[in-house]
This record gives structure tokens, sequence and C-alpha cells, in this order.
């Protein structure tokens, strides 16, 4: 009887023993964001790629197909590829990783995207002579704006503010020529 | 007490302890959101040390500076923070 006693405390005990590994079933979890690794991965590429071409002309053009570009770019680095990662701008895919990263809070992103608005109206209004401000407070606007995202991301998103930083001058490119501005808003 | 209880209470220590941290650790992240939000509108804070949930998604801040704050998103989908006395 004691024997069919100890025998259950002994089964008892290593149900408790392995119940602890399950309960720490979240740690894998905790370890499933690592897939953000392999998507900042790519964009160590990004900021590489751009740097040697600040081609703005293919910009609204090669929007469509911007995604597949930071494979390209890995691949083959030479000049022919060059205006590729330029036209990398692509705003849009910027916004959708912005809305994904997880080194911005709720309300912080939609507080981001409440004054990202504010600044393309301002650029809106610029483009149809309605507004008062002058194209270097704009500038001077969106750098500020550029310095917020940029304070935000690069302690915990660094691939996104990398990013974010060599596509800078192209995304003043769109925003400052009206006819690109434009496309944007189309 | 018998081995079944034992485990039982182990069990249950055990849950409490593993559900426990993502609590405060929402707590932390909401601290740290509101702060930058507060930052970004220009308002003087610091760093969120206090949140009090009013309603969804309407919070009262407190900073560690002493200044306090309501934050809530509004029907026209902005982030208004609103300083309090």
């Amino acid at each position: 009887m004691r024997l069919t006693h100890a025998a259950l405390l002994l089964l008892l005990a290593a149900s408790c023993a392995r119940s602890k590994p399950e309960t720490t079933v979240p740690q894998p979890e905790a370890a499933a964001p690592e897939p953000r690794t392999p998507q900042s991965a790519p964009t160590p590429a990004e900021p590489a790629a751009p740097r040697p071409a600040p081609v703005r002309a293919p910009a609204p053009a090669a929007r469509a197909g911007t995604p597949a570009q930071p494979a390209a770019a890995k691949v083959s680095p030479p000049v022919a590829e060059a205006p590729a990662p330029a036209s990398s701008l692509d705003l849009n895919a910027l916004m959708d990783r912005l809305k994904a990263t997880k080194a911005i809070g709720f309300f912080t992103k939609i507080t981001l995207k409440n004054q990202v608005d504010d600044l393309l109206d301002q650029f809106r209004a610029y483009h149809q002579g309605k507004a008062k401000v002058t194209m270097t407070e704009l500038r001077r606007s969106y750098e500020l704006m550029m310095m917020k995202v940029l304070s935000l991301l690069q302690d915990k998103d660094q691939a996104l503010a990398s990013a974010i930083v060599s596509s800078r001058e192209v995304i003043w490119g769109v925003l400052a020529d009206p006819k690109k501005f434009m496309t944007l808003q189309g | 007490m018998n081995a079944p209880t034992i485990a039982l209470v182990q069990s249950l220590v055990v849950a409490a302890w593993l559900a426990v941290p993502p609590q405060a650790q929402d707590d932390e992240a909401l601290k740290k959101d509101l702060t930058a939000v507060i930052a970004l509108h220009g308002m003087p804070c610091g760093q969120v040390v206090d949140v009090k949930v009013l309603a969804e998604s309407d919070f009262a801040a407190t900073c560690k500076d002493g200044n306090r704050y309501r934050v809530y998103l509004n029907a026209a989908g902005r982030v208004v923070v609103e300083p309090q006395k």
C-alpha cells in the first residue's frame, strides 16, 4: 500500500515537474516575435543600397514592385541595380512597416499619423497655392517629423529607422514636387 | 495535506506567477506609449508614472514631474492631450 502511495506521489511530482515546462509555453511565444528579426533582416540591405543611388525619377512608377526589391538589392549590388533601390522609397511600404512595428505604441502611432496627415495637408495647401507657409518651413516641419519618428524607432527597430533615414531625401523629393505629390495623393 | 492538493496548490501558484508579469508589462508599455504621446504633443511630463483607465481609449496619466493629463482618442480619430489641474 505504501509502495503504491509512494508511486502515486512520484507520479504527481513528475506531473508537477512537467507542468512547469508546459507553463513556460509563453516563452516560446515571447520568442515568436523573433520572426520580426527576419523582417528586419532584409532591411539592412536597403540602407546600403539607396545611398549610391539617390535617383528620384522612377519613384511613382516603381512603387508597385517594391517588395521584391530588397532581395534584388541583396543579390546584385552593381550599378545596373542602382535605380531600383531608389524606388524602394515606397511610402506605402514604409507606412505598413510603421504600422506593424512593435517599437511604437498604439496611441503613439495614431498621434504620429495625425501629425503626418497635418503635414500632408500643409503640403497639399502649398501645392494648391493656398498655404501661407514657405517651402523652407515645410522642410523644417518635415525634418522635425522625421526626427520624431526616428527617435521613437532607433532603439527598438533600427532596421526600419535606417530604412526611413535612407529614404528621407527621396520622400522629400515626392512631397516637394507637385506632380509626384499628386500621384501620392491619388 | 495530500499530494493532489499539494500539486493543485503548486499549479495555482505557478499559474498566478505566470499571469502577473504580462499585466505588468502591459502597464509599462501603456505608460511608455502615453509618455511618447504627451511628448509628441510638446507637453512637459518627463515620464508617465501612473495611468488610470477612464474609459476605452481614455486615460488619466500622471507624470513624474507632477503634471497630469487626460489622453484620449476623439471621435475624429485624433489623440488629444488635455492638461488637468
